[in-house]
């Protein structure tokens, strides 16, 4: 349907009950383009003028749709991440970063809250999930040339990425305060203090002081829902926009022809 | 060539459905030499992240009622656990610096990062892309999985083959370590 | 007649290219100096951890030859025949807290051993045990100062 009809249509609503109009004008407001588009020109419209969609290219080669090209992982990871974004910004009502309240508040959780376990639980898991989705993502990339011209920067960005999640998955290893959460940070930090030079400085920069305390509590905690977040955002949209400005996921055609006669 | 009105490039007709969105710098249209090869993002792609959307989710919320997250006794620094591990992923690093900090703490895991970084700017030669394990590239297809594995088979040795003292135990011997 | 005029010397950089490059040398500097202002503002300035100074008691308390061990200052004390030593007990491999052993200390985390002195004897350690600076308190008592950390091996002698 073209826009100009639809226009047309608006104006002619005139018999409708008032409410109605309304309902339909606001509705129009927001979705100038129909309710579910049925044609090649609405489904455009669909995916550009939205906001949350028109991270999307209008259209995308079957290649790159194919399940068992990508097996979903770079969108599994980035589902990861909203799903742990989510759970964690609900988690943080709860949470205090006290060396005395820290633990007292995982105990809560686990017990009076109602539904804080599944919170908890389920920011665990995606976490790790995380860690793991992002590494196969790589090596997907990896085993299908995709990091090859002109996608060499995004796979830069994607190996930020990969320390970025790293960097969020040992910062919040410390949160619970619980011994496993001591000890680990406690060695973690330790194999961080062995770089030549910048190690010993970096390790008191993380910790706040000598040893895992009060102190780095509060530093892993900044970073873990301010700092480290923020940066991923930040790289993430730099990542899924170089995706469409390097033309899309990598497709055989872009291969260069081989020398005559061999034809592969 | 050099004088492009911009404005006659960018004229509004009022007949069309669309306008220029955006220029591509590249040598070829970037819609693929077949039109068949092009689908709609909606709803063949959103589709697809709806039902993975919903899959992750489901899987974590399932995970959740079933595997609780581990909590332990609370932080206490004079009573350290034996032995003590880092996060799992960085477990392969800890199973190195138990040979030599220096190697496992330092050089290799910067290594890792600078080779990781320079991986497209080494290997630039365009064959073998869009498909897996291509045999254009087997050789440096090899050399990362060798990597994968290694890490792989570190990562597993530091969380389950590794005892008390650090000493090396057969988890289904001494009656599950973990 | 065309007027030939030549310069002696032309200038190896024009006014456009100094003011531009003076600029972004400005730009560049307080970029500079600005990161190095956030850096130290978040480098751990003040210790909010436990104590650095603690007494330990009189010299007299100590008996030859046994290691006295302070469980949450991570400090073990040692008389000698050439005098005392704070030695701490913070694992230098991984950071662990290390325990007795007969032949000195040892750390339960990854295996690292250590003779009386702090030396090590095996394991993963790449290093001594720190020694602590050690000094009688105004009052007579024993003092730690767990900020500085002196060559192992120096006894304090009363």
């Amino acid at each position: 349907m073209k826009i100009k009809d639809e226009l047309i249509n608006l104006n002619q609503q005139k018999q409708k009950g008032w409410f109605k109009q309304f309902w339909s004008n606001l509705y129009r407001s927001i979705f100038r383009y129909g309710k579910i588009p049925q044609d090649a020109e609405g489904q455009s419209y669909a995916v550009f003028n939205n906001l949350f969609l028109h991270i999307h290219p209008v259209k995308v080669s079957r290649h790159s749709l194919k399940f068992s090209y990508t097996f979903g992982l770079g969108i599994i990871a980035a589902i990861l991440f909203l799903i742990l974004t989510f759970t964690g910004v609900w988690l943080m009502f709860y949470y205090f970063p006290s060396a005395t309240e820290a633990y007292n508040r995982m105990l809560d959780l686990r017990s009076s809250v109602d539904f804080g376990f599944v919170l908890r639980n389920v920011h665990k898991w995606a976490a790790e999930a995380m860690v793991v989705v992002v590494i196969l993502h790589m090596a997907r990339v990896f085993f299908t040339g995709g990091y090859k011209p002109p996608r060499e920067f995004n796979w830069m960005i994607g190996v930020v990425l990969l320390l970025l999640t790293l960097g969020l998955s040992f910062t919040g290893y410390l949160l619970p305060w619980d011994q496993l959460a001591f000890w680990a940070i406690t060695v973690g930090t330790s194999i961080a203090g062995y770089a030549p030079i910048i190690g010993e400085p970096l390790r008191k920069f993380l910790l706040g002081g000598d040893t895992v305390g009060q102190e780095a509590l509060i530093r892993f905690y900044v970073l873990h829902v301010v700092i480290l977040p923020g940066l991923m955002v930040i790289f993430m949209a730099i990542h899924f926009w170089r995706i469409r400005k390097d033309g899309g996921l990598s497709h055989p055609s872009e291969n260069e022809p081989t020398k005559k006669g061999n034809s592969r | 060539m050099r004088e492009i009105d911009t404005k006659q490039v960018f004229t509004k007709d009022a007949n069309k459905t669309y306008g220029l969105m955006e220029l591509v710098k590249g040598t070829k249209p970037t819609v693929g030499l077949q039109p068949d090869d092009m689908v709609f993002t909606w709803p063949h792609l959103l589709i697809r992240e709806l039902v993975l959307f919903v899959v992750v989710t489901a899987f974590l919320l399932v995970s959740a009622f079933f595997f609780d997250a581990p909590l332990e006794e609370i932080a206490n620094p004079n009573h350290p656990p034996n032995p003590a591990k880092a996060p799992w992923y960085f477990l392969g690093l800890q199973e190195l610096v138990s040979y030599s900090a220096f190697i496992g703490g330092v050089l290799v895991p910067t290594f890792i990062v600078v080779i990781l970084m320079l991986v497209p700017f080494i290997d630039r030669k365009k064959i073998g892309i869009g498909k897996w394990f291509a045999k254009e590239r087997s050789f440096a297809n090899g050399i990362f999985l060798t990597f994968l594995i290694i890490m792989l088979i570190l990562i597993i040795v530091g969380t389950y083959f590794r005892g008390p003292n650090w000493e090396f135990v057969i988890p289904w011997e001494t009656g599950g370590l973990h | 007649m065309k007027k030939n005029y030549t310069r002696t010397k032309p200038p190896e950089i024009d006014r456009r290219k100094f003011l531009t490059s003076l600029g972004w040398t400005g730009v560049g500097l307080s970029t500079l100096i600005a990161s190095i202002g956030n850096l130290l503002y978040l480098k751990p300035a003040i210790d909010y951890g436990p104590p650095t100074l603690l007494r330990v008691g009189k010299p007299e308390d100590f008996k030859e030859g046994i290691k006295e061990i302070f469980e949450t200052e991570r400090v073990a004390v040692i008389r000698d025949k050439k005098g005392f030593a704070a030695i701490s007990l913070t694992c230098t491999h991984l950071g662990c807290t290390i325990r007795t052993s007969e032949m000195g200390f040892e750390c339960p985390c990854h295996g690292s051993q250590f003779d009386n002195d702090g030396f090590v004897t095996g394991g993963p350690a790449p290093k001594t045990l720190d020694w602590y600076q050690v000094a009688i308190a105004p009052n007579g008592e024993l003092e730690i100062d767990k900020s500085i950390k002196i060559t192992p091996g120096t006894y304090f002698k009363v």
